[in-house]
């Protein structure tokens, strides 16, 4: 036989803030004659400890079983009533809330009777969800200590040796054959002068010589199986499937340069791009007579609308580099708007004018003609075409996706933005975690990036990642879904794909296919029970018959 | 901060917590001493625009959730009056008058400097007029004005129609005052004003003659007050915004460098009000604007395409008034090579951010290091170290940047701190 | 910050928990209206719910819409934790367009008692699967398309669901009927006010889904009879 409801409620003063403006005496009487209701108490403020240690003792004295407190807002005071609850040998889930204070008696304070009335409902339709709450345990995972991190550029090595000096394991993942990324094909750093490949080298010995890394080249990821805590990887280095278990993965893949075939009469040897030229720079003695560089060369258009963020420093870089070489050399800048944000960029920018780079504005709709030995450009400013003399041409060109994005964030079950790139779970609260819990992203895979910028995400997400490999078991509350009729279940997967969290999954059962819902990735949002035409997935704490008889008791008492 | 001490993984800090006048422990953050504090103080969170209680909370989501007297607003603290009201209606018991600033000692073997910014006074730049035309206001100013929970909850009513409704408001409180005086005055003696005004005008004594005074002063009051009701019934919302970009910054006079994220900003603002009211539209003066994040440059063609956004690549010279109030801008377009003016119903100037005041002292007490632009200076290879060891800074206290960057570098300093913390914590 | 004492409000953690049936069960139960306030858009808390919830909203008002229910009386709006004047305004303008429309019948396509009926039928509606799979892929058809790429406007959307709509109201009602008793088409015609070849599709439909079946002939009419009480009602 199931067990007597015993219904505790309790109606809080807040001081004067809810007893100034309802009649609260009459609020305490009403929940008397409410159903299972067997208890009721008044308190000055039931968050003062005096309150809780009521709440305490009446759970014991009077045997109850649900605890209801009617005052301000769960925002604030939930955890605090739950953790009440618990202390008291309650079940911290069989608690409910009902906010008479910020929902009602602040906004009716002229309506005493109305507000009053008022709030009887909300603690009636507060006492007739808390007859049906359940009990719910904390969900609790253990995190594999272990790290993956994917791409060995800049991004990821910082990060791998950020997580390594903090003693965890890492597991480096590479594609390609070597370590340093883009960063092998620059020449050097700006402002810092730094040389490139040398930066990259001082990285990759320190990587190959943690005892906490294990790197591995010429490495693809085949398959991502798991959830935060226990990601089970399968990787592929040249022929060879091996695999691993990681607690969490850094997504560092970095990003692919436009090659502009087709564009401005691109040819890579008359016609180049920043990089290419950037690779003629690491030899002394090039000097090229007169330079035109032209900026968003196949970007800020109709097929990429986006602005690679770092071309026009690149090029501003590249520049400096060429006049300070031979400040004969004539280096002209067409561009639209030149991006020196901050302070480093913007001195850069002006140190360049100064060396005498000329900046033409150009409009897109009328782009710069590159001829032999010129380049006509209609300047924007003066209105008048110019012809420029050219010995060589540098097309800033954007960043773009890696191509194996897709691939990737279809392993990993996170999205990509428009352009393809890595989108981070929220654009100013979470900028270096995905959606999907345990899993980071850093530098070029997340949106074009300076070398600065990238150590700066790449130490952050190494941060971010972290924090649970330090807590080394990962708490949730369980207000998460759950699969309340397996039977109904047909595997059908829309859930699934609806989910935001990568948290649910269809597994093969005896009974065929079956949703899973991994309780530690869930947040509880309810897009997958208020999807399913089966029934067959609940919230925790808010389930179909809850709200229901939240309804019902308003509208039908 | 007061003292600061030791070396990495072993500093000794001396911090002052100024007192609140409130024990954060009892209050419940419930709100009923504000609602009963008689005195009003200027909202610094609101940008000036709007008004608070002398004990508050600095913004709503503030954390603590907890109450705090402005000592030199207060009447009981500050004005040496009795007044005691908000300790009379706490039921809490949470007041305390007697609270005195304390000093806490810290042990910690990392620090980092997340002071933040300040925001250029533009009243500096002569050309502008920030300071005596009302419609030109700072972005942040701005920034409230549109703010659904702020001073004129997201209404684009312009300064000069809000200091017309505060004169009005004035006037209106003083006439009151007046009135009743002068209902006395003829209560007592049984007469009308009128006739006393008539009676001093061939001669009287004292008496009448400042009766008579306050009754026709009573009237031209109420004359300039029905004046004013007049120009307020007839203000109209803001509908055509100038945004001013690089107010203080790029600029040799002030600062060279540029602010990185007041162009996006300033975009937002004309978006907020075009959704909040379809008709306004707005220009954009700027020399480059620097559209450079992830869907930036997307924003901002949606801006131009979808939001009455006019991109305008040109230097306002100067802003002055007209007899509305209404700013007008004298600009060249540098692409059409001419000079204009054109009116507006406001201008909003995309203010630099500079070092904050306190950053020199900061970098004093702290013995670290700053750049040529007064922000704490750090290493382009270790971006979140400062100059000393241990001492890690982010945000814009090491230079202008948007807020997903401030977090991401929030993150960076974190984990270069615990990189000097946690082998300490595990040999513990 | 002061308003009307005549809503109250339900808490869920996200308004993509908001199951399109609870928005019928609240109109079923009284209610005169109902909002539903959540994130802004581009701004959810839970990433995307509120996205889900347009739909499922959406589904939910056009579908009572032609169960006989002013849509007037639902809203979807948004509103951030920190916009408690926004919240205001948005309650005091529904407040003041739901007292316009007076209570659940009045301002309404249908009287109080078949509205009732049709809001049952729309209930039932609701939870089956086919609005449900559709409105559950609605996003994925939108953005990356179906299994074949295509991709579908937000309209075309719509579109389809207000076909299901009238097939989904149409079949539940000939069910409920049946279940009273045995009907001919014509008869079913005019209780359901629908053209009789329209009920004779979906009867046929149902006949072949082994739900229905011939109970006799009267006259020259075939009469129908639901089969199987429980499958019918789980249908």
């Amino acid at each position: 036989m199931a067990e007597e409801i015993r219904i505790g409620v309790f109606v809080c003063d807040c001081g004067s803030n809810i007893a100034g403006y309802l009649d609260v005496k009459e609020l305490a009487e009403y929940a008397k004659t409410l159903p299972h209701v067997v208890y009721v108490k008044e308190n000055l403020y039931t968050c003062s400890e005096g309150g809780s240690n009521e709440i305490k003792a009446a759970i014991k004295e009077q045997n109850l079983n649900r605890v209801v407190v009617a005052s301000c807002t769960p925002r604030t005071h939930e955890p605090l009533f739950r953790g009440t609850c618990g202390e008291g040998g309650l079940n911290p889930f069989l608690f409910e809330m009902v906010n008479i204070r910020d929902q009602c008696s602040w906004v009716h304070m002229q309506e005493r009777k109305e507000g009053t009335a008022k709030a009887m409902d909300l603690i009636r339709m507060g006492v007739a969800k808390a007859a049906l709450l359940e009990p719910q345990e904390p969900i609790q995972s253990e995190i594999n200590p272990r790290a993956m991190v994917m791409g060995a550029g800049i991004s990821g090595m910082t990060a791998a040796l950020a997580l390594a000096n903090r003693g965890y394991e890492v597991v480096l993942v590479e594609k390609s054959s070597e370590t340093g990324g883009l960063l092998r094909s620059l020449d050097r750093l700006a402002p810092s002068g730094i040389d490139a490949a040398s930066l990259a080298d001082r990285h990759a010995e320190m990587v190959g010589n943690h005892p906490n890394i294990r790197l591995l080249t010429s490495t693809t990821v085949e398959e991502i199986q798991g959830y935060i805590g226990h990601f089970n990887v399968t990787t592929n280095t040249k022929g060879v499937r091996d695999g691993f278990e990681a607690g969490v993965i850094i997504v560092a893949t970095g990003a692919g340069v436009l090659k502009p075939v087709g564009l401005f009469q691109y040819d890579g040897e008359k016609v180049i791009n920043q990089l290419e030229l950037e690779e003629r720079l690491k030899s002394e003695t090039f000097s090229p007579g007169n330079v035109v560089m032209i900026q968003c060369a196949g970007a800020r258009n109709e097929e990429r609308k986006y602005c690679s963020r770092i071309c026009c420093m690149v090029a501003i870089k590249n520049a400096i580099a060429l006049k300070e070489r031979n400040a004969r050399t004539g280096v002209r800048i067409l561009y639209r708007d030149i991006q020196a944000y901050g302070t480093e960029n913007e001195a850069l920018f002006q140190k360049a004018k100064e060396l005498g780079v000329l900046f033409i504005k150009y409009d897109p709709a009328r782009p710069p003609q590159v001829q032999q030995g010129t380049v006509k450009v209609f300047h924007d400013l003066l209105g008048r075409e110019l012809s420029l003399p050219q010995d060589l041409v540098v097309l800033s060109t954007p960043l773009i996706a890696g191509d194996d994005n897709e691939v990737i964030s279809r392993l990993l079950r996170v999205s990509l933005d428009e352009n393809k790139f890595f989108l981070e779970g929220h654009v100013k609260l979470k900028p270096l975690d995905f959606a999907t819990d345990g899993v980071y992203l850093c530098g070029n895979a997340h949106y074009p990036a300076t070398v600065r910028e990238a150590i700066s995400q790449a130490l952050g997400a190494a941060s971010r990642a972290s924090i649970p490999l330090s807590k080394g078991v990962m708490s949730v509350e369980p207000i998460v879904s759950t699969l309340v009729d397996e039977e109904a279940c047909r595997g059908c997967g829309l859930c699934v794909a609806l989910c935001p969290y990568g948290a649910l999954e269809i597994v093969k059962t005896e009974k065929g296919r079956k949703v899973r819902v991994i309780p530690v990735a869930c947040k509880g949002c309810g897009v997958c029970a208020a999807t399913c035409y089966q029934h067959a997935l609940s919230v925790n704490s808010y389930t179909d018959d809850q709200v229901r008889k939240q309804i019902s008791a308003f509208l039908n008492p | 901060m007061e003292q600061v001490s030791g070396k990495i993984g072993d500093f000794h800090v001396s911090v002052r917590k100024r007192a609140r006048y409130v024990n954060e422990d009892l209050c419940t953050g419930c709100g009923s001493c504000a609602e009963k504090c008689p005195t009003m103080a200027v909202d610094v969170f609101n940008a000036g625009l709007g008004r608070r209680k002398a004990i508050y909370k600095y913004f709503p989501q503030g954390i603590p959730s907890v109450f705090t007297i402005d000592a030199p607003e207060c009447r009981q603290l500050g004005q040496g009056k009795k007044c005691g009201i908000c300790a009379k209606v706490c039921q809490a018991g949470a007041i305390d008058y007697g609270q005195k600033d304390s000093i806490v000692h810290l042990e910690v073997g990392a620090i980092i400097l997340a002071t933040g910014y300040e925001v250029f006074d533009p009243s500096v730049i002569p050309e502008y007029a920030y300071d005596r035309i009302a419609n030109v206001v700072t972005a942040l100013e701005f920034e409230r004005l549109l703010s659904a929970s702020g001073p004129t909850a997201g209404h684009l009513d312009r300064p000069s129609d809000l200091e017309l409704e505060k004169e009005i408001e004035e006037i209106r409180k003083e006439a009151k005052k007046l009135d009743r005086q002068i209902r006395q005055l003829e209560e007592k003696h049984g007469r009308s004003s009128a006739s006393v005004i008539e009676q001093v005008a061939g001669g009287a004594d004292k008496e009448l003659r400042d009766w008579a005074a306050q009754a026709e002063k009573l009237l031209t009051m109420e004359k300039s007050l029905a004046e004013l009701e007049k120009r307020k019934a007839a203000a109209q919302p803001a509908r055509k915004l100038a945004f001013i970009q690089c107010v203080g910054s790029r600029d040799f006079r002030y600062n060279r460098f540029c602010s990185s994220y007041c162009c996006m900003h300033s975009v937002k603002e004309a978006m907020i009000a075009f959704e909040h009211d379809n008709d306004v539209r707005s220009t954009i003066f700027c020399m480059d604007l620097r559209a450079v994040g992830r869907g930036f440059e997307e924003y901002k063609l949606r801006g131009g395409s979808q939001a009455g956004i006019t991109y305008l690549r040109g230097r306002v010279a100067e802003i002055n008034e007209d007899e509305a109030r209404n700013p007008v801008v004298w600009y060249e377009s540098t692409t059409s090579r001419q000079v204009i003016h054109e009116t507006f119903d406001m201008v909003i100037l995309a203010t630099a951010c500079i070092p904050s005041s306190s950053a020199s002292k900061v970098a004093e007490l702290f013995e670290v290091e700053l750049d040529e632009n007064g922000f704490f200076k750090t290493d382009p290879l270790a971006p979140l170290n400062t100059s000393r060891q241990g001492i890690f800074t982010c945000g814009c206290a090491q230079g202008p940047m948007d807020i997903p960057e401030s977090v991401a570098q929030a993150s960076s300093a974190a984990a270069r701190a615990a990189e000097v913390v946690s082998p300490a914590r595990r040999s513990a | 910050m002061q308003y009307t004492t005549d809503v109250r409000i339900i808490r869920l953690m996200c308004t993509g928990r908001v199951d399109p049936t609870m928005i019928a069960d609240a109109f079923i139960e009284g209610a005169d209206g109902l909002m539903v306030v959540g994130c802004h858009f581009g701004d959810c808390h839970y990433i995307t719910g509120n996205v889900q919830a347009r739909v499922k909203v959406g589904l939910a008002v056009r579908l009572l819409d032609y169960a006989g229910l002013n849509p007037a009386r639902i809203s979807f709006s948004q509103c951030s934790s920190a916009e408690g004047e926004r919240f205001v305004s948005l309650i005091t303008a529904f407040d003041r367009s739901i007292r316009e429309l007076g209570p659940l019948g009045t301002g309404d396509r249908l009287e109080p008692p078949v509205l009732k009926k049709k809001l049952h039928i729309a209930r039932t509606a609701l939870g089956r699967e086919k609005l449900r799979w559709v409105a559950g892929k609605f996003t994925e058809f939108t953005t990356t398309g179906n299994k074949y790429g295509e991709k579908f406007t937000d309209h075309e959307m719509w579109r389809t669901l207000d076909t299901i709509i009238m097939d989904e109201m149409a079949t539940h009602e000939i069910l409920d009927a049946l279940q009273s008793r045995p009907q001919a088409v014509l008869e079913l015609a005019r209780e359901l006010r629908l053209p009789p070849p329209h009920i004779l599709k979906y009867v046929l439909a149902l006949q072949r889904r082994g739900l229905v079946g011939l109970a006799g002939v009267e006259g020259l009419s075939p009469v129908y009879r639901v089969i199987d009480q429980e499958a019918a009602t789980a249908a």
